[in-house]
Protein backbone atom coordinates (compact mmCIF):
# COMPACT_ATOMS: atom_id res chain seq x y z
CA UNK A 1 0.00 0.00 0.00
CA UNK A 2 1.17 3.69 -0.84
CA UNK A 3 2.68 5.91 2.09
CA UNK A 4 1.69 9.21 3.13
CA UNK A 5 3.44 11.70 5.11
CA UNK A 6 1.58 12.39 8.07
CA UNK A 7 3.34 16.11 8.26
CA UNK A 8 3.14 17.79 4.71
CA UNK A 9 0.57 14.90 3.17
CA UNK A 10 3.33 14.36 0.40
CA UNK A 11 2.35 10.48 -0.92
CA UNK A 12 4.94 8.16 -2.03
CA UNK A 13 4.46 4.65 -3.83
CA UNK A 14 4.35 1.19 -2.11
CA UNK A 15 7.54 -0.06 -0.65
CA UNK A 16 9.24 3.46 -1.76
CA UNK A 17 12.59 3.64 0.32
CA UNK A 18 13.06 7.44 0.45
CA UNK A 19 10.80 7.20 3.34
CA UNK A 20 13.21 5.18 5.28
CA UNK A 21 15.26 8.49 6.09
CA UNK A 22 12.40 10.67 6.71
CA UNK A 23 9.78 12.78 4.17
CA UNK A 24 12.17 14.00 1.68
CA UNK A 25 9.82 17.39 1.38
CA UNK A 26 9.71 18.01 5.09
CA UNK A 27 11.58 15.68 7.31
CA UNK A 28 8.59 14.50 8.65
CA UNK A 29 9.24 10.57 10.34
CA UNK A 30 5.86 9.74 10.72
CA UNK A 31 3.95 7.70 7.51
CA UNK A 32 0.74 6.50 7.61
CA UNK A 33 -0.60 3.54 4.73
CA UNK A 34 -3.40 5.26 2.38
CA UNK A 35 -5.58 3.45 -0.18
CA UNK A 36 -4.47 3.06 -3.72
CA UNK A 37 -7.77 4.53 -4.55
CA UNK A 38 -7.13 7.59 -2.26
CA UNK A 39 -3.73 8.03 -3.78
CA UNK A 40 -3.67 11.86 -5.43
CA UNK A 41 -7.14 11.95 -3.89
CA UNK A 42 -6.34 15.51 -2.01
CA UNK A 43 -4.84 17.14 -5.19
CA UNK A 44 -7.75 15.48 -7.20
CA UNK A 45 -9.94 17.25 -5.09
CA UNK A 46 -8.00 20.40 -4.80
CA UNK A 47 -8.07 20.50 -1.10
CA UNK A 48 -6.65 23.58 -0.46
CA UNK A 49 -3.79 23.64 2.64
CA UNK A 50 -6.07 24.96 4.94
CA UNK A 51 -9.02 22.22 4.21
CA UNK A 52 -6.21 19.62 5.04
CA UNK A 53 -5.36 20.90 7.81
CA UNK A 54 -8.83 21.26 9.44
CA UNK A 55 -9.88 17.56 8.63
CA UNK A 56 -6.23 16.77 10.35
CA UNK A 57 -6.71 19.26 13.10
CA UNK A 58 -3.22 20.58 12.81
CA UNK A 59 -2.07 23.53 12.68
CA UNK A 60 -0.49 24.83 9.64
CA UNK A 61 3.36 24.91 10.01
CA UNK A 62 4.68 27.08 7.29
CA UNK A 63 8.81 26.38 6.73
CA UNK A 64 10.30 29.90 5.41
CA UNK A 65 13.57 29.45 3.89
CA UNK A 66 16.40 31.38 5.75
CA UNK A 67 17.22 34.52 4.81
CA UNK A 68 19.99 34.86 2.87
CA UNK A 69 23.21 37.15 3.98
CA UNK A 70 22.19 40.58 2.53
CA UNK A 71 25.86 42.18 3.85
CA UNK A 72 27.87 43.01 0.94
CA UNK A 73 31.60 42.29 0.93
CA UNK A 74 32.29 45.98 1.10
CA UNK A 75 29.78 46.95 4.34
CA UNK A 76 31.33 44.53 6.42
CA UNK A 77 32.65 45.06 9.54
CA UNK A 78 36.14 43.06 8.74
CA UNK A 79 38.99 43.32 6.56
CA UNK A 80 39.79 39.61 5.99
CA UNK A 81 37.57 36.70 6.42
CA UNK A 82 39.19 33.50 6.81
CA UNK A 83 36.49 31.37 5.29
CA UNK A 84 38.41 28.00 5.30
CA UNK A 85 42.31 27.23 5.83
CA UNK A 86 43.55 28.88 2.43
CA UNK A 87 39.89 30.64 1.44
CA UNK A 88 39.91 33.98 2.04
CA UNK A 89 37.90 37.21 1.70
CA UNK A 90 39.10 40.79 1.31
CA UNK A 91 37.33 43.32 2.02
CA UNK A 92 39.91 45.67 -0.26
CA UNK A 93 37.55 49.18 1.04
CA UNK A 94 38.91 48.65 4.38
CA UNK A 95 42.14 47.72 3.78
CA UNK A 96 42.64 50.74 1.50
CA UNK A 97 41.68 52.68 4.40
CA UNK A 98 43.86 51.74 7.31
CA UNK A 99 45.85 49.29 8.80
CA UNK A 100 43.87 48.51 11.33
CA UNK A 101 43.15 44.91 10.89
CA UNK A 102 39.73 43.24 12.10
CA UNK A 103 39.88 39.54 10.74
CA UNK A 104 36.71 37.22 10.97
CA UNK A 105 37.06 33.18 11.53
CA UNK A 106 34.62 30.94 9.45
CA UNK A 107 31.28 31.97 8.55
CA UNK A 108 30.47 32.41 12.22
CA UNK A 109 30.37 35.79 14.14
CA UNK A 110 34.08 34.80 15.49
CA UNK A 111 35.81 37.87 15.41
CA UNK A 112 40.24 38.84 15.60
CA UNK A 113 40.41 42.23 16.47
CA UNK A 114 44.21 43.55 15.99
CA UNK A 115 44.34 46.16 18.82
CA UNK A 116 48.00 47.34 18.05
CA UNK A 117 47.18 48.08 14.54
CA UNK A 118 44.60 50.44 15.80
CA UNK A 119 46.60 51.77 18.33
CA UNK A 120 49.07 53.37 15.77
CA UNK A 121 49.24 57.28 15.73
CA UNK A 122 47.82 58.44 12.41
CA UNK A 123 50.38 60.22 10.20
CA UNK A 124 49.92 63.74 9.28
CA UNK A 125 49.08 63.33 5.85
CA UNK A 126 50.47 65.83 3.82
CA UNK A 127 47.62 65.84 0.43
CA UNK A 128 49.66 65.37 -2.89
CA UNK A 129 49.00 67.37 -5.65
CA UNK B 1 58.75 40.45 8.95
CA UNK B 2 56.26 43.83 8.20
CA UNK B 3 57.95 45.20 11.38
CA UNK B 4 61.27 44.93 9.05
CA UNK B 5 59.40 46.05 6.34
CA UNK B 6 58.33 49.18 8.06
CA UNK B 7 61.93 49.57 10.00
CA UNK B 8 63.45 49.61 6.23
CA UNK B 9 60.88 51.67 4.89
CA UNK B 10 60.86 54.30 7.18
CA UNK B 11 64.43 54.58 7.02
CA UNK B 12 64.34 55.04 2.94
CA UNK B 13 61.99 57.48 3.31
CA UNK B 14 64.61 59.22 5.97
CA UNK B 15 67.78 59.06 2.85
CA UNK B 16 65.03 60.36 0.39
CA UNK B 17 63.99 63.34 2.66
CA UNK B 18 67.76 63.85 3.31
CA UNK B 19 68.56 63.93 -0.76
CA UNK B 20 65.47 65.45 -1.69
CA UNK B 21 65.17 63.54 -4.25
CA UNK B 22 61.85 63.14 -5.37
CA UNK B 23 60.71 60.72 -8.24
CA UNK B 24 56.96 60.12 -9.09
CA UNK B 25 56.41 56.11 -7.53
CA UNK B 26 54.06 54.63 -10.18
CA UNK B 27 52.36 51.81 -9.28
CA UNK B 28 51.02 48.94 -11.93
CA UNK B 29 47.53 47.78 -10.29
CA UNK B 30 44.48 45.81 -11.34
CA UNK B 31 43.32 42.18 -10.79
CA UNK B 32 45.16 38.83 -10.71
CA UNK B 33 46.35 37.83 -14.71
CA UNK B 34 46.18 41.03 -16.06
CA UNK B 35 49.60 41.31 -16.74
CA UNK B 36 50.84 43.64 -14.53
CA UNK B 37 54.17 41.53 -13.76
CA UNK B 38 54.74 41.37 -17.87
CA UNK B 39 54.04 45.20 -18.30
CA UNK B 40 56.26 45.95 -15.15
CA UNK B 41 59.07 43.55 -16.76
CA UNK B 42 58.66 45.42 -20.16
CA UNK B 43 58.81 48.65 -18.97
CA UNK B 44 62.25 48.03 -16.63
CA UNK B 45 63.78 45.91 -19.83
CA UNK B 46 63.17 48.40 -22.25
CA UNK B 47 64.47 51.45 -20.34
CA UNK B 48 66.88 50.12 -17.51
CA UNK B 49 67.49 46.14 -19.00
CA UNK B 50 66.52 44.65 -15.76
CA UNK B 51 63.74 42.59 -14.86
CA UNK B 52 60.80 42.96 -12.29
CA UNK B 53 59.98 39.37 -11.68
CA UNK B 54 58.51 36.00 -12.73
CA UNK B 55 55.32 35.51 -14.66
CA UNK B 56 53.07 32.52 -14.91
CA UNK B 57 49.64 31.73 -15.83
CA UNK B 58 48.52 30.70 -12.81
CA UNK B 59 46.51 33.74 -10.63
CA UNK B 60 48.32 35.23 -7.96
CA UNK B 61 52.22 34.92 -8.89
CA UNK B 62 53.52 38.10 -7.44
CA UNK B 63 52.43 38.14 -3.81
CA UNK B 64 54.91 40.51 -2.78
CA UNK B 65 54.60 43.79 -4.49
CA UNK B 66 58.17 44.51 -6.37
CA UNK B 67 59.88 48.06 -7.18
CA UNK B 68 62.26 48.98 -9.10
CA UNK B 69 63.57 52.59 -8.84
CA UNK B 70 64.97 55.40 -11.37
CA UNK B 71 63.57 53.73 -14.49
CA UNK B 72 64.09 57.28 -17.28
CA UNK B 73 61.19 57.06 -19.65
CA UNK B 74 62.01 59.57 -22.32
CA UNK B 75 60.19 60.53 -25.90
CA UNK B 76 61.87 61.58 -29.45
CA UNK B 77 61.16 65.33 -27.89
CA UNK B 78 63.58 65.13 -25.40
CA UNK B 79 61.06 65.01 -22.49
CA UNK B 80 61.60 62.33 -19.76
CA UNK B 81 60.15 61.33 -16.15
CA UNK B 82 62.26 59.17 -13.51
CA UNK B 83 59.79 56.59 -11.85
CA UNK B 84 59.53 54.25 -9.44
CA UNK B 85 57.94 51.50 -10.95
CA UNK B 86 55.88 48.82 -8.52
CA UNK B 87 54.06 45.66 -9.38
CA UNK B 88 51.73 44.76 -7.20
CA UNK B 89 49.86 41.65 -6.35
CA UNK B 90 46.43 41.13 -8.14
CA UNK B 91 43.80 42.69 -6.16
CA UNK B 92 40.80 40.45 -5.64
CA UNK B 93 38.40 40.12 -2.90
CA UNK B 94 38.22 36.54 -2.91
CA UNK B 95 40.91 34.29 -2.64
CA UNK B 96 40.41 30.11 -2.59
CA UNK B 97 43.10 27.84 -2.32
CA UNK B 98 41.25 25.44 -4.54
CA UNK B 99 41.58 27.62 -7.72
CA UNK B 100 45.08 26.65 -7.45
CA UNK B 101 44.89 23.19 -7.46
CA UNK B 102 43.69 23.13 -11.21
CA UNK B 103 46.94 24.59 -11.86
CA UNK B 104 48.59 20.81 -10.88
CA UNK B 105 49.90 22.75 -7.27
CA UNK B 106 49.35 20.68 -4.80
CA UNK B 107 47.20 21.69 -1.49
CA UNK B 108 50.28 22.38 0.99
CA UNK B 109 51.63 24.37 -1.36
CA UNK B 110 48.46 25.90 -3.02
CA UNK B 111 47.02 26.43 1.01
CA UNK B 112 50.49 28.80 1.13
CA UNK B 113 49.87 30.41 -2.16
CA UNK B 114 46.43 31.42 -0.63
CA UNK B 115 47.56 32.41 2.31
CA UNK B 116 50.44 34.75 0.86
CA UNK B 117 47.92 36.28 -1.97
CA UNK B 118 46.31 37.52 0.68
CA UNK B 119 49.17 38.87 2.77
CA UNK B 120 50.06 40.46 -0.80
CA UNK B 121 46.84 42.18 -1.09
CA UNK B 122 46.84 43.73 2.02
CA UNK B 123 50.22 44.80 1.11
CA UNK B 124 49.00 46.69 -2.28
CA UNK B 125 46.28 48.26 -0.62
CA UNK B 126 48.93 49.71 1.88
CA UNK B 127 51.22 50.80 -0.41
CA UNK B 128 48.46 52.90 -2.33
CA UNK B 129 47.16 54.15 1.34
CA UNK B 130 51.21 55.43 1.64
CA UNK B 131 53.58 55.67 -1.14
CA UNK B 132 51.90 55.67 -4.27
CA UNK B 133 52.48 58.83 -6.66
CA UNK B 134 50.44 57.20 -9.51
CA UNK B 135 48.20 54.70 -10.69
CA UNK B 136 48.60 52.48 -14.09
CA UNK B 137 45.66 50.03 -13.75
CA UNK B 138 45.91 47.13 -15.46
CA UNK B 139 43.13 44.87 -17.37
CA UNK B 140 43.02 42.21 -19.40
CA UNK B 141 40.53 43.24 -22.72
CA UNK B 142 39.36 39.90 -22.86
CA UNK B 143 37.30 39.92 -19.49
CA UNK B 144 34.72 42.20 -18.64
CA UNK B 145 35.77 44.87 -17.16
CA UNK B 146 32.60 45.53 -15.04
CA UNK B 147 33.54 43.48 -12.07
CA UNK B 148 33.45 44.71 -8.95
CA UNK B 149 37.02 45.29 -7.67
CA UNK B 150 37.37 47.24 -10.60
CA UNK B 151 34.80 49.93 -10.03
CA UNK B 152 35.94 49.66 -6.24
CA UNK B 153 39.58 50.08 -6.75
CA UNK B 154 39.19 53.02 -9.22
CA UNK B 155 36.97 54.24 -7.22
CA UNK B 156 39.24 54.48 -3.67
CA UNK B 157 42.28 55.87 -6.68
CA UNK B 158 40.28 58.07 -7.83
CA UNK B 159 39.47 59.35 -4.18
CA UNK B 160 43.20 59.46 -3.17
CA UNK B 161 43.42 61.70 -5.79
CA UNK B 162 46.22 59.95 -7.82
CA UNK B 163 46.54 60.50 -11.77
CA UNK B 164 45.65 56.93 -13.07
CA UNK B 165 46.31 55.57 -16.71
CA UNK B 166 44.30 52.68 -17.48
CA UNK B 167 45.16 49.83 -19.92
CA UNK B 168 43.68 47.76 -22.02
CA UNK B 169 46.25 44.95 -22.25
CA UNK B 170 46.52 41.30 -24.42
CA UNK B 171 45.45 43.77 -27.62
CA UNK B 172 47.06 40.50 -29.39
CA UNK B 173 44.53 38.23 -28.36
CA UNK B 174 41.63 37.96 -30.96
CA UNK B 175 38.69 37.98 -28.30
CA UNK B 176 39.86 41.58 -26.73
CA UNK B 177 37.64 44.38 -26.56
CA UNK B 178 39.26 47.45 -25.60
CA UNK B 179 36.54 49.04 -26.13
CA UNK B 180 34.62 47.93 -23.59
CA UNK B 181 36.97 49.38 -21.29
CA UNK B 182 36.95 52.92 -22.57
CA UNK B 183 33.10 52.59 -22.23
CA UNK B 184 33.58 51.35 -18.79
CA UNK B 185 36.23 54.17 -17.47
CA UNK B 186 35.48 57.39 -19.67
CA UNK B 187 37.00 59.43 -17.03
CA UNK B 188 40.76 58.49 -17.86
CA UNK B 189 42.85 57.77 -20.68
CA UNK B 190 42.61 54.32 -21.75
CA UNK B 191 45.02 52.51 -24.05
CA UNK B 192 45.28 49.46 -25.56
CA UNK B 193 48.21 47.91 -25.69
CA UNK B 194 49.62 44.21 -25.44
CA UNK B 195 52.68 44.01 -22.93
CA UNK B 196 53.89 40.34 -24.02
CA UNK B 197 54.12 41.29 -27.51
CA UNK B 198 54.88 44.98 -27.37
CA UNK B 199 52.30 46.17 -29.27
CA UNK B 200 51.57 50.13 -28.75
CA UNK B 201 53.85 50.38 -25.45
CA UNK B 202 55.12 53.70 -27.26
CA UNK B 203 52.02 55.03 -26.90
CA UNK B 204 51.95 54.19 -23.15
CA UNK B 205 55.59 55.82 -22.65
CA UNK B 206 54.17 58.98 -24.06
CA UNK B 207 51.18 58.88 -22.04
CA UNK B 208 52.98 58.44 -18.90
CA UNK B 209 55.59 61.20 -19.47
CA UNK B 210 52.41 63.58 -20.60
CA UNK B 211 50.41 62.28 -17.52
CA UNK B 212 53.08 61.81 -15.12
CA UNK B 213 55.32 64.03 -15.39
Amino acid sequence: MPHKCTQCGREFKEGSTEILKGCPSCGGKKFFYIKKDDIHKDILEEKSIKKIAEEKKEEIIEIKPEAKEKTEIYDRIESIRVVSPGSYELNIDKLAKGDEMIMQMGTDDKYIVDILSMAKPRKDKKKRK
Amino acid sequence: MSFLIRTKKKFSRVIRALFKKKQMRIGIYGPPNAGKTTLSNRIVRDWTGDAVGPVSEIPHETRRARRKEGVKISDENGNSITIDVVDTPGVTTKIDYKEFLEYGIEQDEAIIRAREATEGVAEAMHWLREDIDGVIYMLDSTQDPFIQVNIMLVGIIESRDLPVIIIANKNDLPDAAPGRIKSAFPQHPVISISGLEGNNVEELYEKMIEYFG
